[in-house]
């Protein structure tokens, strides 16, 4: 699963500066080259860049404004956040990313897929301990679905849910491409969707107004 | 639907759905996974948000973990701290390992070597 090179601790003597970054008496050594990195990237399958390009894998990170603002938003806000606390959280947010990754593209294999679902990355959030993540995960999935419905050029819709029983069986087996609308013989336009790899309890229905 | 088009709706939909991080960086991140083809459109909206989650995550049990020995600022050895000692964040102590003033590293390196002399 995951694996490091062998020589990644702090007894390294190129993470501890000899290369250059060693400053005397200063209070700490930075553990961190960037030439030396290529050896124990972002992710540990493969030793060289292989097919990637211009960029190496190990140097793609989310853009630091994005992670220092959460991070920001996380802590009290009396908090303040070290300088090289947030550029490690990014190299630590790829991390995250690649681990989360290989697990799921790991599982597609099993199961001779190609695709990487969204159940796939919930199972391999279950399976490497981020199992508190799924349920708000799920819930966001859901809205995120609704807001990509609405915004199909739809005006004037509204999301109502609670309305069940009112719809067959029928309408949930067969999935039906968003945008088309079918009346069903009620008094509302009512649009039904079913997912890939998921049925959504209850009725999501919009309301033209 | 194509991809490039979807991917649009989906930096739309996600700005509206108090996303902050871009999709298709993380999509690039994702790719840089050996033997990964293709990541469906749920996957990758998933995978942006738990990051979202994480990064939350881990900057408030740094936080919490360090506080009371630093002046509220979230520092570096913070993150190093919580790697080692929850489970959850293990899979970072190889990117996080914990510095050492440079003088007791090259002293224990001599010592290392007097070690080796005496053998």
């Amino acid at each position: 699963m995951f694996q490091m090179d062998g020589d990644s601790s702090t007894t390294d003597a190129s993470q501890l500066g000899i290369t250059g970054e060693y400053m005397a008496g200063s209070h700490f050594v930075l553990a961190q080259a960037p030439e030396d990195e290529g050896d124990e990237g972002l992710n540990d399958h493969e030793d060289g860049n292989g097919s990637k390009d211009n960029l190496r894998e190990q140097d793609i990170y989310l853009p630091i404004a994005n992670v220092a603002r959460i991070m920001k938003n996380a802590i009290p806000q009396t908090g303040k956040i070290a300088k090289d606390a947030k550029e490690c959280v990014q190299e630590c947010v790829s991390e995250f990313i690649s681990f989360i990754t290989s697990e799921a593209s790991e599982r597609c294999h099993q199961e001779k897929r190609k695709t990487i679902n969204g159940e796939d990355i919930l199972f391999a959030m279950s399976t490497l301990g981020f199992d508190m993540y799924v349920e708000p995960l799920k819930l966001y999935l859901q809205k995120f679905r609704e807001a990509m419905k609405g915004e199909k050029g739809i005006s004037g819709v509204t999301v109502t849910e609670g309305m069940g029983e009112e719809l067959t069986e029928e309408t949930f087996t067969n999935p039906l491409p968003a945008g088309i609308i079918t009346a069903d013989g009620q008094q509302q336009n009512v649009m039904v969707y079913t997912t890939s790899y998921q049925q959504i309890p209850g009725v999501q229905q919009l309301q033209f107004s | 639907m194509s991809g490039k088009n979807m991917e649009e709706k989906v930096e739309q939909a996600t700005n509206s759905k108090n996303i902050s991080l871009p999709v298709s960086r993380v999509r690039l991140i994702m790719k840089s996974s050996p033997d990964v083809s293709c990541i469906n459109q749920d996957a990758l909206f998933l995978t942006t948000k738990a990051t979202e989650l994480f990064v939350q995550h881990l900057a408030l049990s740094s936080y919490k973990n360090g506080s009371g020995k630093e002046t509220n600022t979230l520092s570096y050895s913070d993150l190093a701290n919580v790697a080692e000692e929850t489970e959850t964040f293990q899979f970072l102590t190889d990117i996080l390992p914990k510095k050492i003033l440079a003088r007791d590293y090259l002293k224990s390196l001599e010592e290392m070597e007097k070690d080796d002399e005496n053998l």
